[in-house]
């Protein structure tokens, strides 16, 4: 069940009118912890046990943790919970991938093996519920937060369909005491959380879904398309993925806000930003900060001498890279990320001693940053790497493989969307529509719904996420 | 209370204001037409005059109804006719009464016959589900259709069953409503805005539209040796297996309705089954709207029944087609003429 499907309207009308209705939070909560399970079993009900036990494990750990001050025990347990949620995301996500990867090693050292490669499905956002799973067992094994006492609050936390699938990825933390307080309809934001949900509507049905056939057709055969088509196709890819990402994770609070609870806020006009390492703060944010704390910090963060720093920013984007899937066009792109914020880095030490500098780069930080990000997600998207290497020469050398044209006019489009979002991050569709009067701001409301209708495809695209 | 009150009242003008703009945007737009349906109705619509004969149904007459020897046989016969194929891939009941309306909307003047396929009512669209051409039809009466059917297949199903039949046919009323919300909230209709492919759009309406510009096109090769015997097995099957079936209520109703319109527009219908592997033969529970002409019969029309002038279980080669147009011309002008 998609956010922008008819189906899901009914079911959260549905949600949103009975879960209101209940008096009491404890029946609300289970009212959630089950619709939250329908939502889940409508793509494949027999993954709902995985959930369910992921759940249970964690909500499990959390418990023995709380009794115990051993810190080998709790280590233990904590070993436990880590083994159990990354064994699964390996399982899923990574065995074909370890094990091709593996017999090529072998066959170049001059070992050919025979592999049995499993034709595995992959649980839908099972990359994102184990990550907030994980955050509940490390937070109460750090002492950051208490075990929480009621298995349907950890259930509900994991669970939670608003984010689920594709995130954000919320920190129990922030989460739990939100579940175990009363929500209060009238402290619900209604009219921004509407707003939210039809922006990040546009931005999936209307955007994304627009211009993802184009981005589709070149990275389907880049070798066939002009230098041109490649700057086409790379930039209504970048769109694409924006707008995809950010635009369910705008529905996704919408909705939850809906329901009176808070979730993080996951962009910050990521397209805007002025290095790479202002990008991973506008990017994803949920991700990345959970990468900084779970991964980045133990690893030893920003102490130590300098290369020991460089090495933990390049392992953390490189797990980061491949946490998207188990393919090498993941690894590259999380390396090279990483490369650009450990040059970023060292640039930045080195500027100190140069203040002329500065000025050059308030001019090319941007256009730079917005490049080499365009190179990156050639290898995010591309299908395999000799297809991303004949995309990222066309894109960078300018050659042009083939004669194929994707359009120039297209660029138009491209224009357009870039003028609107640079108004909104200026600020200009901010809050006028507050100012409104409450049956007016109704009435728009539908007519803008069915004025936006016109514009999504009859078909409904998965979101670009739920695979990872 | 009074604030509950206010939620639900600002929730029902969002509603109006939504039912209202998409109700008013559906008014102004033209009829949405996918490219494969609207290659041959735009052709139709100007040419309209020139034709007295139309043909509409699935790719089994599209294949199958040569308007050229349809034409050159009723003269022969005494009755001179001037037809037109709009047979469409895939078009089963209800989209083919939804074309029907269409063409019948051109109002041609010279419209005298409409030879019309019949089929059940089909309630599935899995495989076109989320296109435009699954969605273009289902405005309210030809969704209702579908509805009908899924809830009553048989044509006698008892209130009770009827309401088992609503958790039993859930998928196909989930998929036709929300087919049906797509068409009236127009999803979808603002790529008319945008440029469109039209050197694309142009051959593929001459494709559409056959050689002859008449919307024949010719069909395949004979099937295969393997299949052949497959064929005859499956055949015998259903020779064995045939027995005379009352149309279900929504198709019976439909039909009716269909010959109505055709009527109202000055024409006369003709039902026609294909030479199709099933071997049931379809009955209306009452007086039919329209003559019927059944050439789903092994034992009358072995003709139609041997290998070597079929594709598969529901096409004719092209010889099984100019033989089969031949004979549906002939039975068609001693109809006609039959006072």
């Amino acid at each position: 069940m998609l956010f922008v499907e008819f189906r899901f309207f009914w079911f959260f009308l549905a949600v949103f009118a009975v879960y209101w209705s209940l008096r009491e939070n404890r029946p609300r909560k289970i009212f959630l912890l089950i619709c939250s399970y329908i939502f889940y079993a409508a793509w494949n009900w027999k993954f709902l046990f995985l959930l369910i036990a992921s759940s249970a494990l964690d909500y499990a750990v959390g418990m023995m943790l709380a009794r115990t001050e051993n810190p080998r025990t709790r280590r233990g347990w904590l070993i436990v919970s880590l083994c159990a949620n990354l064994g699964t995301i390996a399982f899923f996500k990574y065995y074909n991938f370890f094990i091709s990867s593996a017999a090529v090693l072998l066959a170049w050292l001059g070992l050919p093996a025979s592999v049995h490669t499993l034709n595995i499905i992959i649980p839908v956002g099972v990359s994102f519920y184990t990550f907030h799973s994980m955050s509940y067992t490390i937070d109460v094994y750090r002492g950051k937060m208490r075990a929480v006492p009621s298995i349907i609050d950890v259930a509900c936390f994991i669970g939670f369909f608003p984010q689920m699938v594709a995130g954000p990825i919320v920190r129990a933390a922030q989460f739990l005491p939100q579940l175990q307080s009363l929500r209060k309809f009238s402290d619900v934001d209604v009219r921004g959380a509407l707003v939210l949900f039809l922006g990040g509507f546009i931005k999936k049905a209307c955007i994304a879904d627009a211009v993802s056939p184009f981005a589709d057709r070149y990275f389907a055969a880049p070798g066939n398309f002009t230098a041109a088509s490649a700057w086409l196709g790379v930039l209504f890819y970048a769109i694409q993925i924006y707008c995809d990402f950010s635009g369910y994770t705008d529905m996704a609070i919408a909705c939850a806000r809906l329901l009176g609870y808070e979730l993080t806020m996951n962009f910050r006009f990521p397209y805007f930003a002025q290095n790479i390492s202002d990008f991973w703060h506008r990017w994803h944010i949920s991700l990345s900060s959970w990468l900084r704390d779970y991964l980045y910090i133990p690893l030893g963060g920003n102490r130590g001498p300098r290369w020991f720093v460089y090495r933990n920013i390049m392992i953390t984007m490189l797990l980061g890279g491949l946490w998207h899937g188990g393919a090498w066009t993941f690894v590259i792109w999380g390396g090279l990320h990483g490369l650009a914020l450990v040059v970023h880095r060292e640039w930045q030490r080195r500027i100190e001693r140069w203040p002329g500098a500065g000025a050059i780069m308030r001019w090319l930080a941007w256009p730079l940053t917005i490049y080499w990000v365009c190179v990156a997600w050639i290898f995010f998207r591309a299908v395999d790497l000799p297809h991303a290497f004949v995309a990222l020469q066309s894109f960078v050398l300018l050659r042009s493989p083939g004669a194929e044209d994707l359009g120039a006019w297209m660029l138009w489009i491209v224009a357009a969307l870039a003028l609107v979002h640079w108004l909104n991050w200026r600020g200009w569709f901010a809050q006028w529509w507050r100012r409104i009067p409450a049956p007016a701001f109704a009435a728009g409301y539908g007519c803008a719904a069915a004025v936006v209708l016109l514009f999504i495809p009859p078909h409904y695209a998965p979101f670009i996420y739920f695979q990872f | 209370m009074a604030k509950t009150g206010k939620s639900l009242l600002y929730v029902a003008i969002a509603l109006a204001a939504f039912v209202a703009t998409s109700a008013a945007i559906h008014a102004l737009l033209p009829p949405m037409i996918p490219k494969g349906v609207a290659a041959k109705l735009n052709f139709f619509t100007e040419h309209k005059d020139e034709f007295d004969t139309v043909v509409v149904g699935t790719s089994r007459l599209y294949y199958s109804v040569s308007p050229e020897i349809f034409d050159k046989v009723t003269r022969e016969n005494g009755l001179p006719t001037r037809t037109f194929n709009f047979g469409i891939d895939g078009m089963h009941p209800p989209e083919n009464f939804y074309v029907l309306e269409q063409i019948l909307k051109t109002k041609p003047r010279n419209l005298k016959w409409v030879v019309l396929e019949m089929g059940d009512i089909q309630t599935k669209w899995d495989n076109i589900l989320g296109t435009e051409r699954a969605v273009y039809w289902h405005d309210w009466p030809h969704t209702a259709m579908t509805l009908k059917k899924a809830l009553d297949p048989r044509g006698n199903a008892q209130w009770f069953i009827k309401i088992t039949r609503l958790w039993l046919a859930r998928r196909d009323f989930v998929s036709n409503l929300t087919l049906f919300g797509k068409q009236f909230t127009n999803v979808g209709r603002g790529a008319d805005f945008f440029p469109s492919h039209d050197r694309e759009r142009f051959l593929e309406a001459d494709s559409e539209l056959g050689p002859n510009h008449d919307g024949y096109r010719l069909a395949g090769d004979a099937m295969s040796t393997e299949r052949a015997t497959i064929f005859r097995q499956k055949l015998a099957q259903e020779v064995s297996e045939a027995r005379p079936k009352f149309l279900d209520p929504a198709t019976d109703q439909a039909y009716r309705s269909a010959a109505a319109q055709i009527r109202q527009a000055g024409a006369a219908p003709v039902f026609v089954v294909a030479p199709v592997l099933s071997q049931t033969a379809a009955r209306f529970r009452q007086t039919p709207p329209a003559p019927l002409l059944s050439f789903n019969d092994s034992r009358k029309y072995p003709e139609f029944y041997d290998t070597k002038v079929r594709i598969d279980d529901a096409h004719l080669t092209r010889e099984g087609a100019e033989q089969f147009t031949r004979l549906l011309a002939q039975e068609f002008a001693r109809l006609v003429r039959q006072p």
